[in-house]
């Protein structure tokens, strides 16, 4: 891990996407490297879960680039970029409900073609997640809320991605829960080397992150790294209830 | 007039005028075009207007010939004859429609391919059903084929005005709302099931006034070909070709399918099998269209229009942004559009418009709103904060009517907890939808004129043919609607296709068709969300306006805090479906919890900082 | 009365023949299929005139076997052509769009059959032999014994298929959430085509079956047997395959029972449209469908 922090793996430039006639990001530049984590924070409909989908190709983009390990992938689909190795554990955590949580893994090991490899996967995850091989026949949509988001970040770890994209994993969750999400994030960084962009609107995010971005209006206004991450929780505060005065247009 | 309208005029005139030279032959042929197109109109007014597909349509159209014969064939004079085959033809529909009450799209096509199916093998199976043996003399007046020729252009014309009606009055409306927005549509004051209903009988009446000239043409019917589930299909294949919602695309589209295969074979020593080639021609068109066209020939029709317009006067194009607008100089009659007729009880000044008491609301095990207790004071903006899934919108669902509550929320002391949804813009609350609950594909003034709906107090099948004082009332809701548009300074814009604005455009409208209903109080769900900054302001600007010149009430549920501190007298701060905090913007934005809440538990998640 | 139990029973194993591709689709691709009727009687037509006039290029008659099996592959080349250029570009459109379609390319198929293959009932011998067999007083000809036998060995089959392999699991992922599907490597597009061709397999298998069962078949013929498939499968519950099952075998008892009963025309009809209709309203999701169903 010498390039640890040093190459960029994800790298977005003047990124503009919607919905239809709804325009929600305006020229986004942000960038991920190798082994860190970032934290993309904003209040809600700041166009953080936008950023994310327009990032894994299931939001098509009305401007800018998209960059993985040096390949410009804006237009390939989903599919690819997942094979390419990003994982994204999507908002709302995306629980095939119907599905146990055994075969909830061994989709998220899909693109992983080596049986053997998935294989270890698995085993990594129960040895992570031991209340999952604990309820490895259950259907995930009777699992608990913390326990889905456990699933959903194990799912989303079985394809060994390069880049781990969780979307507002603290959504729903009690701040316990929170805490262990969080810290499971920290560990995933550390022991596999795993590059990590969280999305999320808990600040408590930003103690975890190497660097971070803030969205606001489908913009980035602000940005920080290192020893300015303390400060940005101040900033953040103000950004979120307004202490910067009126909401004049900057 | 426009170009494209005289344009199309006389293109009318001429191909009208041009088939009246035609022989005795061409014209019963015509005749028999005519059936098929007026019975796809019908299928139209349903299709284009409620979005529900009938493949029983055919069915209808064998109902009213049948009808027609027997009552004919008894010695009725033609008009009666003809009405009745009307008459029971909408009954038919509507029974044919009661299912769409329960369920809707493919279900509901499910089951109308149930009723062609049962017409099929059942119906039409019974000899006093088909009135076998029956002949109904033509009347003296269309003995000849011109003159039956004529009373068939008659009877389209009829037709066509019936459709135009449909469209400018309150049922046309209120069918497209439980098209585009059914769940919601309730919140313009329409009731979805009576409307639904209505459009089955209006469908099924156009399709026994078909089916009644079909009789008057044949005098007997022997073969039931004609009404037949293939039947049904080609009148669907005529729609889609046609482009729904299109009667010159559909009327042409019924030439193509109907009349051409039978003049090929009028025209001696062709090798041109048309009669065999044309209908499955018209299938690979049906597929062809909905894939690559789904606007059919109209679509071309109207771009054709779009085309000649922009040639002939090229400053036809509006830019799509509201303009600047000053009440008071702009737009001095907006002031009169609060003054609505209401009982003196819903027009007293009270305190307090708005009083929520311990309300629940509860989905399927999850509780979205658990025990709201607040206040809205008259002349107020109050301003509705919170975290995702805090339960904003849930609450103005419950103050709308959408959502199953318990609890007590009085508006005026009048109490709305089951109170019916659709009386709601009748007793003054208007609301907006976070994600913008118009209707995209219609045009800005038919979406004012939606939310105007309560105000329109006329019977909707009465106002079809022009009675009851709707014309009046049309023409008084079109003036309002004028004025609503003239406040927002979106009157430019009043034709445009609303999906086709802008996304901080549409928000306008929306709130200007709120507006136009004539509310005391107006629910604004995330007005500035999908706004710049610059729109966010500028729309700030206008909910003080609103307050301040038309003296409404607004609550605002809105996450940008920052415009909340500037607008709001009050604010309220929900989390997990509580209250946590109320008070002025200055104290609610300062509160630990309100910070803690939109931050995050930083201490909780401390403890997994990285080494 | 059991003789007729069991007759009908052998005729709904062919409806479920047909209802289990079109729950497939729905199950796939959230499109009510209209056409499979005409995807297999079309595949059977042209078996039926290679047998008779020889494969062209090839000069070779098929034998009664093969024929079966030009109409499977037929059916499945049909499906995968209609899937790849009608029901693609129709992803995320309104999905009464996608009704319409698949009837426009009933009727074409049909309209086409018409014109290739001429009006007469086209009769076929039996591919699979012409042995019969008596089951409770109910004389059962071979194709019905094998259109019985392989709707047991479909289900059984299809259950296999989804649970224990790869490709199984990845359909199951798409019809939960197709989004998720796709975020976690399915290939999407290939799930449906997958759905498209199987459903096509499956509707040329019934109408080689149905076609000398019901003593021949005629252009349009389909058309009733794809909608006693559709009634089995709106009872049964639109994305169950176990529900389209037991849906079109009730169908198809239905059908016999009423029939036997009562000598008005069209009664048996009326019975099965009453039953869709009930079901429709009393329970729009089917015997054993999922709410995503209703």
């Amino acid at each position: 891990m010498s390039d640890v922090g040093m190459k960029s793996l994800l790298d977005v430039e003047d990124l503009c996407a919607g919905y239809g006639s709804l325009p929600v990001l305006f020229n986004i530049d942000l960038d991920v490297r190798v082994g860190e984590v970032v934290a993309l924070m904003g209040s809600n409909g700041a166009g953080k879960t936008t950023t994310m989908r327009a990032i894994t190709g299931l939001l098509r983009t009305t401007r800018g680039r998209v960059r993985f390990a040096g390949t410009d992938i804006t237009k390939e689909p989903t599919e690819q970029r997942v094979a390419r190795g990003m994982s994204l554990v999507p908002e709302g955590r995306g629980m095939l409900r119907d599905l146990t949580v055994a075969e909830n893994l061994e989709i998220g090991g899909y693109a992983v073609r080596d049986r053997r490899a998935a294989a270890e996967a698995t085993e990594r995850a129960y040895a992570t997640f031991p209340i999952l091989a604990e309820r490895h026949n259950q259907k995930a949509g009777r699992l608990s809320g913390g326990q889905q988001q456990m699933l959903a970040i194990a799912r989303a770890l079985m394809s060994s991605p390069r880049l781990l994209l969780v979307d507002e994993a603290s959504l729903g969750l009690s701040p316990v829960m929170t805490k262990t999400v969080f810290d499971l994030i920290a560990d995933v960084r550390r022991t596999v080397g795993t590059a990590v962009l969280v999305v999320e609107q808990n600040a408590g995010a930003l103690d975890l992150a190497d660097r971070a971005f803030v969205l606001e209006k489908g913009q980035v206004v602000d940005r920080a790294e290192g020893a300015e991450m303390r400060a940005m929780q101040g900033r953040l505060r103000d950004a979120y209830l307004g202490r910067r005065g009126p909401d004049a247009p900057r | 007039m426009t170009a494209s309208r005289v344009a199309s005029t006389i293109a009318v005139i001429a191909v009208v005028g041009g088939s009246l030279s035609l022989g005795n032959v061409k014209l019963s042929i015509l005749v028999g075009v005519i059936v098929t197109a007026i019975a796809a109109l019908g299928l139209d007014v349903l299709v284009a207007r409620t979005g529900e597909l009938s493949l029983a349509h055919a069915a209808f159209l064998g109902v009213g010939a049948f009808t027609a014969i027997n009552v004919g064939s008894r010695g009725a004079p033609w008009p009666v004859a003809i009405l009745a085959a009307v008459a029971v033809t909408a009954a038919a529909a509507t029974i044919a429609g009661l299912p769409s009450l329960r369920i809707r799209g493919l279900q509901v096509a499910i089951t109308t391919l149930a009723f062609q199916e049962f017409a099929d093998v059942f119906l039409f199976s019974r000899s006093d059903v088909t009135a076998a043996g029956r002949a109904w003399a033509r009347p003296s007046f269309v003995r000849t084929d011109i003159r039956l020729y004529l009373f068939a252009l008659a009877l389209l014309a009829l037709v066509l005005v019936v459709r135009f009606r449909v469209g400018v009055t309150k049922a046309g409306r209120a069918f497209l709302a439980v098209r585009d927005v059914q769940d919601r549509a309730v919140s313009f004051g329409v009731e979805p099931g009576p409307s639904k209903l209505l459009a089955y009988a209006i469908s099924g009446a156009i399709v026994g006034l078909a089916g009644s000239l079909f009789a008057l043409k044949a005098s007997s019917i022997s073969a039931k070909d004609p009404f037949l589930l293939l039947e049904s299909l080609q009148l669907v294949a005529i729609l889609v070709v046609g482009g729904t919602g299109s009667p010159a695309g559909i009327l042409t589209a019924a030439v193509v399918v109907k009349g051409l295969p039978q003049f090929a074979s009028t025209i001696p020593f062709t090798h041109l099998h048309a009669d065999r080639i044309v209908p499955m021609a018209s299938a690979a068109l049906l597929v062809v269209a909905v894939v690559a066209a789904p606007d059919g020939i109209g679509g071309l029709y109207r771009a054709a229009g779009r085309l000649l317009d922009r040639w002939l006067d090229p400053r036809a194009r509006v830019r799509p942004e509201p303009r600047p607008r000053r009440v008071d100089r702009d737009a001095p009659g907006a002031a009169r559009l609060p003054s609505v007729q209401r009982p003196l009880s819903l027009r007293i000044p009270v305190p307090a418009l708005l009083e929520a008491r311990d309300v629940r609301v509860e989905y399927g095990g999850v509780t979205a709103l658990d025990g709201v207790s607040l206040e809205v004071r008259r002349g107020e903006i109050v301003g509705l904060i919170g975290a995702n899934g805090a339960g904003k919108s849930t609450f103005f669902n419950a103050v709308s009517g959408l959502a199953p509550v318990t609890g007590s929320i009085r508006y005026r002391g009048v109490e709305l907890v089951g109170r019916r949804a659709s009386s709601r813009s009748a007793l003054g609350t208007s609301r907006t939808f976070q994600d913008v609950g118009l209707l995209r594909p219609e045009s800005v003034v038919e979406n004012v004129l939606l939310a105007q709906t309560w105000l329109a107090r006329y019977a909707a099948g009465v106002g079809i043919l022009g009675m009851g004082g709707s014309v009046r009332t049309e023409g008084e809701l079109r003036r309002r609607a004028r004025l609503a548009l003239e406040l927002f300074g979106l009157d430019h814009l009043s034709g445009e296709r609303v999906g086709s604005l802008p996304y901080g455009t549409m928000r306008i409208v929306e709130i200007a068709s709120a507006v136009a209903a004539g509310p005391d109080l107006l629910l604004l769900d995330e007005a500035t969300a999908g706004l710049g900054p610059e729109e966010s302001h500028a729309l700030g600007d206008r909910f003080l306006a609103l307050r301040d010149e038309l003296d409404l009430t607004l609550v605002i549920v809105e996450h940008h805090v920052p415009l909340v501190a500037r607008v709001c007298d009050y604010v309220y701060c929900l989390e997990s479906g509580a209250l946590i905090a109320d008070g002025k913007p200055v104290d609610v934005t300062a509160d630990p919890r309100v910070v803690e809440s939109f931050l995050g538990r930083a201490d909780a998640a401390s403890g997994g900082s990285p080494p | 009365m059991l003789a007729r139990i069991v007759t009908g029973l052998s005729a709904g194993a062919a409806y479920a023949l047909v209802a289990v591709g079109v729950v497939l689709i729905y199950k796939c691709t959230r499109v009510l299929s209209l056409a499979q009727g005409e995807i297999g009687a079309f595949g059977f037509f042209i078996g039926l005139r290679w047998a008779a006039r020889g494969i062209p290029g090839l000069g070779w008659h098929p034998g009664r076997f093969v024929t079966l099996c030009i109409a499977v592959m037929v059916g499945a080349l049909l499906g995968a052509a209609i899937e790849r250029i009608v029901i693609r570009p129709l992803v995320g459109r309104p999905p009464l769009d996608a009704l319409i379609a698949t009837l426009g390319i009933a009727l074409f198929l049909a309209l086409l059959e018409k014109e290739l293959f001429g009006t007469a009932t086209q009769f076929a011998p039996s591919p699979v032999g012409e042995w019969k067999v008596t089951v409770l007083g109910a004389t059962l000809v071979a194709p019905r014994i094998i259109a019985l036998g392989s709707a047991a060995a479909i289900a059984l089959a299809i259950y296999l298929f989804f649970s224990r392999t790869r490709f199984g699991l990845a359909v199951r992922a798409t019809t939960g959430d197709p989004t998720v599907a796709k975020l976690m490597g399915v290939r999407v597009n290939r799930v449906y085509r997958f759905a498209w061709v199987s459903a096509g397999v499956l509707a040329g298998l019934a109408a080689a079956l149905l076609g000398p069962a019901f003593g021949g078949l005629t252009p349009f013929a389909m058309t009733k047997f794809s909608l006693r498939a559709l009634a089995g499968a709106v009872i049964g519950g639109l994305d169950s395959i176990w529900g389209a099952i037991v849906g079109s075998l009730f169908v198809g008892v239905i059908e016999s029972v009423v029939g036997g009963q009562f000598a008005t025309a069209g009664s048996a009809e009326l019975a099965v449209l009453i039953l869709v209709i009930g079901t429709l309203v009393a329970r729009p999701r089917g015997l054993l469908g999922t709410e995503g169903a209703a």
